[in-house]
């Protein structure tokens, strides 16, 4: 199974564990808080709190869910630049590896949410001649993410071939 | 060479460059007289906006109908209201009008628009992708058309030209667009489209599609009859049910849909025509709103064939494409947005003749395709067994779908990305699918529910493939480029004889040609190209010798020769007539096949001319002229060239080189035949054509080159039929067939065998031309490849 996705001799490179902290916080602290709020207030407001419960049974499973499930998140991210395409894949239910191969990347993003920059993060993202190609690197340290977009926007010049 | 240069020519020359300081004033260009669109514009553009008002406001009522009543009261306060609009609009389109200026000369495409707020967009030529005509109803009744032009990712409309006005600029900015010298003041005043095809005069059509067709293939199709079929059903059963009424609400949206429909696919497609323009394809349509739009085929990223399930038993398709910058999801359209539809009917035959077009040499039905495995049934019940995918050299085609069957086809060399993808269930079943990512489009290739194993397979493959077929198109380009290199002190040299780049006659592999007058060329050398210098004296005195020989046909004169900033170039006499091979692309076949003849006969004739030595020679060239004792040991001294430098790349592409070769040396000894003059490269584009009195005929035999020998002359008459293939012409091949029984009917059978072996000598000869030029390495490879040889 696994070999369907790995990339033929090379080894994957992986995101950030930071990337694996905010996926955490956005998925175990919002989430719950969220719904503390919503309990409190149908409780408050109905007087039925044991809607209450309820939610807050909701919120516990996933309190209880999410951190194996962001670990197994964060480990299906993978790239890795080959000599004339990179590839990307992630994924644990719906599994995907794209290849873009350099010579058709037009254009090479780095991102940096409010979010993602407190955690000192930063994602890339790819541009092909295509709307379907969406390839997007998320959570690579900002080193990291400089250094892909000028090695690939370098690599992309040497390959570049007309449409 | 330089001595032989008369100094009075440099003279009058330097005094021409050192008295003109500049190109052109700057001020010139603001004094240019700009000119604005048909005064008819705003009238057309009100009546525009007033049937938009009443299609919107009529749709209003039928939807307001059926929730309450219609109150016919509202009518009386709407009416002033419209008649306010559209003076409105009417006044707008005016200012609009009065204020849209163009300028489209033979310097520039200049489109300024605004009264407050001045915008003037300027449009290299080189930037214009496609010119369209579109002729909405309202302006077509006056004999109105709006030109659209578009540059990258920006649209420019100038709305309206009258018609005729219209498809001259389109066919100047077309010629323009793909790089070529033209003058506007030389357009055809002719050229001008109909009200009712809206084809160039100098467009073939290729396919048309008959009312008839269309309209069954409508009724037939599945978009229109799943619509149709929920509409009956609701009609019947809320009808049976006494509810009629209450289902309007849904019936209404539903039959608006419809009518969508049937203006897209009958109306929009009505007449529908593809034709081969001298500048690529060509669609026009429409019944009420006529569209003509060019299909830039070097833009095509991939075509889709389908066909919905009922027209399978007339075996009709339809054929799509995706066109970089054009991307509309859904193809079709109608009056307003360029269409990516290539065919909304079609034959079998029909679609490969417009394949054949789009993806030159492609046969959709050749590629083995394979089909998904078995269990993919699980996932896909209702269509697994219409799931296949398969590739050949060039393409990857994937298929799919019962109730419309769809084959996209991609070419590797447009492939952009790749995806594998595997959801829970597929991983269950060991499935994959792979998606092949192509520019915004129709086209969308998926190879559904593959094995994992082979779906990997096809990913990394066609990575490859992908990488190699652009490595190819690289190498082509960088080829193109080389061919078209610096012009650098040309202007210079042109100012000298008076003339500039836009007398531009042609240009070959080693020279361009330029008109200085009616009687006399320009022939500049390229710097590329090896000892010029020597060829062009070596030519001069054989045409000098040619002077006193009559043959029947014009022939070169070299006038004088001198050299400028180390530009070789010759002063020619200028052949009566025009060039073969550009008369060649348009004629029809009526008129092509007595030319090819009077070709023949041209071919023929060379072997007549007095050649300076006796014997098997070669004229032009080191040492020239230059003895052989036999045919054999001319035509080997002549292959040892080429045959050196495309050696390594013949034993790449050849399966058993070394066998053609060897069975053309011994094919060649057993010829025994007296020398005579050979022009070695007798092919259209050394031809010029003269109106004759019978119609046009072959009148000169240009370009003697090294090429030119003491040899075969059935070398002349082999090479006016092979080379013919070579023309960028769709007949080409079936001419050059139908040439070469004319040729065996002259002089007997047994010269098929001579063509045969001249076919593969030339296939040697060229072949050093995998460094330059693709198209004819690839001629050679299928003359060295034909099965050749005899006992």
């Amino acid at each position: 199974m696994e070999e369907l996705f790995a990339p033929p001799a090379y080894e994957w490179k992986r995101l950030s564990p930071k990337y694996r902290s905010m996926q955490m916080l956005t998925n175990l602290v919002i989430p719950p808080a969220l719904l503390t709020i919503a309990a409190v207030i149908v409780g408050v407001t109905s007087g039925k709190w044991w809607i209450s419960g309820l939610i807050w049974a909701v919120a516990v499973v996933i309190v209880i869910i999410s951190p194996p499930l962001v670990t197994r998140s964060w480990r299906s991210w993978g790239y890795v630049e080959r000599e004339d395409d990179l590839y990307v894949t992630h994924g644990i239910m719906s599994r995907s590896l794209i290849a873009v191969p350099y010579g058709r990347m037009q254009l090479v993003e780095v991102e940096s949410g409010p979010l993602e920059r407190a955690f000192g993060l930063a994602s890339v993202s790819l541009k092909t001649a295509s709307p379907e190609t969406g390839a997007r690197i998320p959570g690579l340290t900002p080193e990291e993410a400089t250094r892909l977009r000028d090695r690939l926007t370098e690599l992309g010049e040497a390959h570049a071939s007309g449409l | 060479m330089t001595a032989s240069q008369p100094p009075q020519h440099t003279s009058p020359a330097e005094q021409m460059v050192s008295t003109t300081p500049e190109m052109q004033p700057p001020a010139a260009a603001q004094l240019k007289p700009t000119e604005r669109p048909h005064p008819l514009t705003p009238l057309v553009r009100g009546w525009l906006i007033l049937v938009a008002i009443a299609i919107g406001w009529g749709r209003e009522i039928v939807t307001s109908a059926s929730g309450d009543q219609f109150e016919p009261g509202g009518l009386a306060w709407f009416l002033p209201v419209i008649g306010v609009v559209v003076l409105l609009a009417a006044i707008a389109g005016l200012v609009t009008w009065y204020f849209t200026r163009f300028v489209i000369d033979d310097e520039e495409l200049r489109v300024e628009t605004g009264a407050i707020f001045k915008k003037s967009t300027k449009i290299p030529f080189e930037r214009l992708q496609s010119v369209d005509i579109i002729q909405p109803l309202a302006a077509r009744m006056v004999g109105l058309a709006e030109l659209r032009l578009d540059a990258g990712n920006s649209t420019t409309k100038l709305r309206y030209l009258s018609r005729g006005k219209a498809s001259r600029l389109r066919d100047y900015l077309l010629t323009r667009a793909h790089g070529q010298q033209a003058s506007i003041r030389d357009l055809d005043q002719e050229a001008a489209a109909s009200i009712f095809t809206d084809l160039g005069v100098a467009d073939r059509p290729l396919v048309k599609v008959p009312p008839q067709r269309l309209i069954v293939s409508f009724l037939l199709s599945t978009e229109w009859l799943v619509p149709a079929a929920i509409t009956i059903i609701i009609v019947v059963v809320t009808a049976a049910l006494a509810a009629l009424p209450y289902a309007l609400g849904g019936l209404i949206p539903l039959l608006i849909g419809m009518l969508t429909l049937v203006w897209r696919r009958l109306i929009g497609m009505f007449n529908f025509t593809l034709a081969e323009s001298p500048r690529g394809l060509r669609v026009t349509r429409g019944l009420t709103n006529l569209s003509s739009q060019s299909v830039p085929i070097d833009r095509i990223q991939g075509v889709k064939v389908g066909q919905p399930l009922l027209w399978k038993p007339l075996d009709w398709y339809r054929m799509d494409v995706d066109i970089l910058g054009y991307g509309h999801e859904d193809g079709d359209n109608n009056e307003s947005n360029a269409s990516s539809v290539l065919l909304p009917v079609a034959t079998r035959d029909e679609v490969a003749l417009a394949i054949g077009r789009v993806l030159p040499g492609f046969d959709l039905d050749a590629i083995r395709l394979q089909p998904s495995p078995k269990r993919a049934r699980w996932l896909r019940w209702f269509d697994f067994w219409t799931l296949r995918y398969g590739w050949d050299e060039r393409t990857l085609i994937t298929e799919h779908g019962w109730l419309t069957h769809v084959r996209d086809v991609v070419p590797h060399a447009k492939t952009q990305s790749l995806r594998i993808e595997q959801g829970p269930l597929q991983r269950l079943l060991r499935l994959a699918d792979v998606h092949i990512h192509t520019p915004k489009g129709p086209v969308n290739a998926v190879a559904h529910q593959l094995d994992e194993q082979a779906a990997r397979e096809l990913a990394l493959s066609q990575l490859d493939r992908a990488r190699a077929a652009r490595a190819a198109e690289r190498q082509h380009r960088n080829v193109e480029a080389v061919r078209t290199d610096d012009h650098e002190g040309e202007s210079e040299l042109l100012a000298a004889f008076g003339i500039g780049r836009d007398q531009l006659l042609g240009s070959g592999g080693e020279s361009e040609v330029f008109a200085i007058d009616h009687d006399r060329v320009l022939r500049l050398y390229r710097n590329s190209h090896e000892a010029p210098r020597q060829t062009a004296a070596q030519l001069q005195v054989l045409y000098q010798n040619w002077r006193g020989s009559d043959i029947g046909v014009e022939l070169p004169l070299i006038i004088e020769m001198g050299e400028r900033d180390g530009r070789l170039f010759t002063v020619d006499r200028r052949f009566s007539g025009r060039n073969f091979s550009g008369w060649l692309q348009h004629a029809d076949v009526t008129q092509r096949r007595p030319a090819l003849i009077s070709f023949l006969d041209a071919a023929e004739r060379v072997q007549h001319l007095p050649s300076p030595v006796p014997g098997f020679a070669r004229l032009i060239g080191d040492g020239a002229p230059r003895q052989f004792g036999t045919l054999t040991e001319l035509l080997s001294n002549m292959l040892a060239g080429p045959i050196q430098s495309s050696r390594d790349q013949l034993e790449r592409d050849v399966p058993d080189v070394a066998t053609v070769w060897n069975q053309l040396q011994s094919d060649l000894a057993q010829r025994a035949v007296a020398p005579a003059l050979v022009h070695g490269d007798i092919c259209p584009p050394n031809a010029y054509l003269s109106q004759g009195v019978q119609g046009p005929v072959v009148t000169g035999i240009a370009d003697f080159s090294p090429h030119t020998v003491n040899a075969d002359p059935l070398m002349d008459v082999a090479g006016a039929l092979i080379f013919l293939e070579l023309e960028p012409y769709a007949d080409a091949a079936a001419d050059a067939a139908w040439l070469e029984a004319v040729a065996v009917a002259r002089h007997g059978p047994e010269i098929v065998r001579w063509i045969d072996v001249y076919r593969r000598f030339y296939g040697f000869y060229f072949s050093n031309a995998y460094e330059f030029d693709p198209t004819l390495y690839a001629w050679c490879l299928r003359q060295l490849g034909r099965s050749g040889g005899f006992q």
